[in-house]
């Protein structure tokens, strides 16, 4: 256990001084020595960690009320924290009613999130892309610019990335998704079903190609969950793990491994580029998913 | 110990499955080359729907991966 915690701090096994100080330490008090308690509780917090670990919800507030917890945890306050984020830079930057009519810098950016969405829902669910049903507009931007900034948020060092729990993602994706079943029902009625069957198909075919159809049907709102969740918390490991290779490779007294190390931090550089990438266009793609799914159900598969 | 080492030779069979997503991203791009070879209206539509198509196909490369990363820890 002592090479172990030697070796995690050290990175290599025959560090004499340190070895010599535990000897003595334990040739002096025995096993109850200070120094050798301490190599022990290091050796603890090295020997059990996993990449996995900066994915755990630590309750914050615990408060419990039966048996359901509804404590205020770490992505409660990394998701409040976003919210007042949102509502600070769209407030500071649109004062006195509207902004300058040329916009600086800020507003362009503002304006830019803002007007992305009613260009996807337009285009989607509107039927000649004309400013047709509004009414869906604001979920859906509502839902686009909160996974862009709760994505991007999670890009900041020792922040936690909420989205990247697929509860919190499962979630949304499923509420949103029952929802796009409820409104299918209530604008076609039973005419919902006949969504399942494309024209033209034999009689006797028709049951086992809506039984078919249903099946992919109800695989959308997984995956459109599971896409966003399995994104950002593969990214973030992958980050994790090759830092902690790139860090352990600086850290040995060698310098072979000294002229090596540049390769592991580029390629963390270069991944953490493609993680700002893929934060912004995951937002995307989950609401433009989401705006299809809308124009299947509302326009079951009229093209006007 | 076979524990531990159920879970590294699981890691590393899991990550077979990026070959195929490899593939898929290879003909999302060259389809994108070819169709803007033909009708050059890049930047309006054929760009976009290429990084929508890139998105989507690396979810399933990210979903091989986070299976590995589940089995492996």
């Amino acid at each position: 256990k002592i090479t172990a915690a030697v070796e995690a701090l050290h990175n290599d096994s025959d560090n004499i001084a340190f070895l010599e100080n535990i000897l003595d330490d334990l040739v002096k008090n025995g096993a109850s020595g200070e120094a050798y308690q301490e190599a022990l509780h290091l050796s603890a917090s090295f020997l059990n960690r996993s990449p996995l670990d900066q994915f755990s919800i630590l309750p914050l507030i615990p408060m419990k009320i039966g048996n359901l917890y509804f404590s205020f945890t770490n992505p409660s306050l990394f998701m409040l924290f976003t919210l007042s984020l949102v509502l600070l830079f769209v407030h500071f930057v649109t004062k006195k009613g509207g902004g300058n009519s040329v916009p600086n810098a800020w507003q362009s950016s503002v304006e830019l999130i803002y007007d992305f969405v009613p260009n996807l829902v337009n285009e989607q669910i509107g039927g000649l892309s004309r400013n047709v049903k509004q009414k869906f507009f604001p979920c859906i931007s509502v839902t686009f610019t909160f996974l862009l900034f709760r994505n991007l948020q999670g890009m900041i060092p020792y922040s936690f990335t909420v989205t990247s729990h697929f509860i919190i993602t499962l979630g949304l994706s499923f509420s949103l998704f029952i929802g796009i079943t409820i409104v299918g029902f209530q604008k076609n009625g039973f005419h919902f079903l006949s969504f399942s069957l494309p024209a033209g198909v034999p009689l006797p075919l028709a049951p086992f190609l809506v039984l078919l159809e249903l099946i992919p049907h109800c695989f959308r709102a997984l995956s459109l969950g599971i896409r966003l969740f399995a994104n950002m918390m593969a990214g973030h490991s992958s980050v994790k793990i090759l830092s902690g290779s790139a860090w352990t490779m600086l850290c040995m007294n060698d310098l072979f491994y000294f002229i090596g190390d540049p390769g592991p931090l580029f390629i963390v550089l270069a991944l953490t580029g493609l993680e700002l990438g893929v934060a912004i266009s995951q937002a995307h793609v989950f609401t433009i998913s989401i705006c299809i799914y809308l124009n299947d159900a509302t326009n079951l598969h009229q093209n006007a | 110990i076979l524990l531990i080492v159920a879970k590294k030779v699981g890691g590393g069979l899991a990550t077979i499955g990026l070959a195929g997503a490899g593939v898929g991203i290879g003909i999302v791009f060259g389809a994108f080359l070819i169709a803007y070879s033909r009708n050059s209206q890049l930047r309006n539509e054929l760009f976009s729907y290429t990084l929508l198509g890139f998105a989507l196909t690396e979810a399933i490369a990210l979903f091989a991966l986070m299976m590995a990363f589940l089995i492996l820890f």
